[in-house]
């Protein structure tokens, strides 16, 4: 049966001059009733709002843990306004773990598979260490410029020297601790979650833009960016969190020895 | 503000909204009596060409401009805006209401995907704001700290360099608090500067990804303020009527853009 040009055949709009389909149901003009009629009969099913709130619970996840550690930093602040010591530091870091371990048994699901041990061949790992030898040099150099000109830089040691603690204490606090949750916090939890919403790249994006802005001076932006870049290609290159967790205690551990012995 | 609908090639639908919240409705260029109203939701129905039955739903909206929607028989209707509608696949400018292109059968976004779109272009809209007003803050807090820690410069030009003095368990000597006192209004400035550049570079990112740079750019300003109140907690009621049209644009700018790529995945998914 020819179709009448001036009206489809499948749904009976009315169809435009020169038009190839019909703008009411995208049947082919010139297709005959019964290919219409099987084209009609298997509806497409698409179920976005289901999507939108499995993407909106994951983010609203990453949102909430990133919202509760920028509280205990300001938290912390106000603090440290008043008390010099770093038991208000250590209070914070505990209830930080606190936070991050709820959130990482909520999540346990996507974190339990990293923290098993990374399986790298030797090239791999080979390329990884380079990588991550390249990411130490160019830090190095960053914050080189940066006392070189002068520009002020947080001491990480400075108040707890002056409380009396050792290398040891320090290094815990200073090194061990930050590396275990932040890494638990942003490249486990976070990524995991973002992961769900953007894939993998946007999520390695924008969690190396919240480790940045959680350290709170923008000094510290582009070198905290990078760190939270190179953290989170390790993890999704070996899978596992230990890698980044190692180097973020490495470069920690360094910028106590240098502040303390340097 | 003008909203307009070619619902199809003769029947038109605008709406007006004007001062003291009245909003005016006119069909096919002939104003018809309205008793909507833009400060609570209101809706009402009228008559349209061939038996059809338009209604117009106004929704305000906290903190921003209000949500005016038309449906022609239950179907919602995508606004004309200045810039023609183009198919996503082919590129082949489609009338705004058409539900598949002429020109090669593609389905088209639904009407939903327009409206939240304009949502997520106000938040880019709020990162060049806040890209502008940071660079702004900084030239401005550059010459007020110079200002202010030039009288204390001037007493300290006078000191001996050496001699220090204890404040809250840290030695300070002259020299010290002199280069800190130099340095502070250059330090307001590239601060800001950063996060200037910052922003544009997410406004500029969130042509590709917007969702992405939205949440990053409302991560950042959260962080910021979080910052000031640190430094000093009476910076929260500055600018506060700013800050919280701010936030709320970049809120409902995750919120469609989520929409948005929500829809676009579960569309995917269908088309195999």
């Amino acid at each position: 049966m020819a179709d009448d040009p001036a009206a489809c055949a499948a749904c009976g709009h009315k169809l435009r001059p020169g038009a190839g389909f019909c703008s009411s149901c995208g049947r082919r003009i010139g297709d005959t009733a019964a290919d219409a009629a099987d084209a009609m009969a298997a509806p497409r099913v698409a179920d976005p709002d289901s999507r939108f709130t499995q993407n909106r619970d994951a983010l609203y996840r990453a949102g909430l843990l990133f919202a509760l550690l920028l509280l205990s930093f300001l938290v912390l602040g106000w603090v440290a306004r008043f008390d010099r010591s770093p038991w208000p530091e250590v209070i914070c870091d505990g209830a930080d773990a606190l936070i991050v371990l709820g959130f990482a048994i909520r999540c346990r699901a996507a974190i339990l598979p990293l923290l098993r041990l990374p399986r790298a061949s030797a090239g791999e790992a080979l390329q990884l260490g380079l990588i991550a030898a390249a990411f130490v040099g160019v830090l190095l150099v960053y914050f080189a410029v940066l006392e070189c000109l002068g520009l002020p830089i947080v001491s990480a040691t400075g108040d707890l020297t002056r409380a009396g603690w050792g290398l040891g204490p320090i290094l815990l606090l200073v090194s061990v601790s930050p590396a275990i949750i932040e890494e638990l916090a942003l490249r486990g939890v976070i990524q995991s979650s973002l992961d769900e919403v953007f894939g993998w790249r946007d999520a390695w994006i924008i969690q190396a833009a919240m480790f940045s802005v959680l350290h709170l001076s923008p000094l510290m932006f582009p070198s905290h960016f990078a760190m939270g870049l190179c953290f989170g290609y390790l993890r999704h290159r070996t899978k596992s969190l230990y890698p980044g967790m190692a180097l973020h205690a490495g470069w920690n551990a360094l910028i106590v020895l240098q502040e303390m012995y340097g | 503000m003008r909203y307009r609908w070619d619902v199809d090639d003769k029947t038109v639908v605008a709406v007006t909204t004007g001062a003291f919240s009245k909003v005016e409705v006119e069909i096919d260029g002939a104003k018809v009596e309205s008793a909507l109203k833009l400060q609570r939701t209101s809706s009402q129905n009228f008559p349209l060409s061939g038996g059809r039955t338009a209604e117009i739903k106004v929704t305000p909206v906290v903190m921003g401009a209000p949500t005016i929607e038309l449906r022609v028989d239950g179907q919602l209707m995508v606004p004309t805006g200045s810039e023609p509608i183009t198919c996503p696949s082919c590129g082949a400018v489609t009338p705004p209401n058409d539900r598949f292109c002429a020109a090669c059968g593609q389905a088209m976004p639904a009407p939903e995907t327009y409206m939240l779109a304009k949502r997520t272009r106000e938040a880019t809209v709020a990162i060049w704001t806040l890209a502008v007003l940071f660079a702004i803050f900084g030239v401005i807090m550059f010459f007020v700290t110079k200002s202010q820690t030039a009288d204390v410069l001037d007493k300290l030009a006078a000191a001996d360099p050496n001699y220090s003095q204890t404040i809250d368990g840290t030695v300070y000597t002259v020299r010290e608090v002199r280069d800190q006192l130099a340095w502070a209004p250059w330090n307001v400035l590239m601060v800001n500067a950063i996060l200037s550049v910052v922003m544009v570079g997410l406004a500029i990112w969130s042509r590709r990804a917007p969702l992405a740079a939205i949440v990053i750019a409302a991560a950042t300003y959260a962080t910021v303020q979080v910052a000031n109140a640190i430094i000093d907690p009476t910076t929260i009621a500055q600018g506060i009527i700013v800050k919280i049209i701010v936030i709320a644009a970049l809120l409902r700018g995750i919120q469609s853009a989520l929409k948005q790529r929500s829809a676009s995945s579960a569309a995917a998914a269908a088309n195999g």
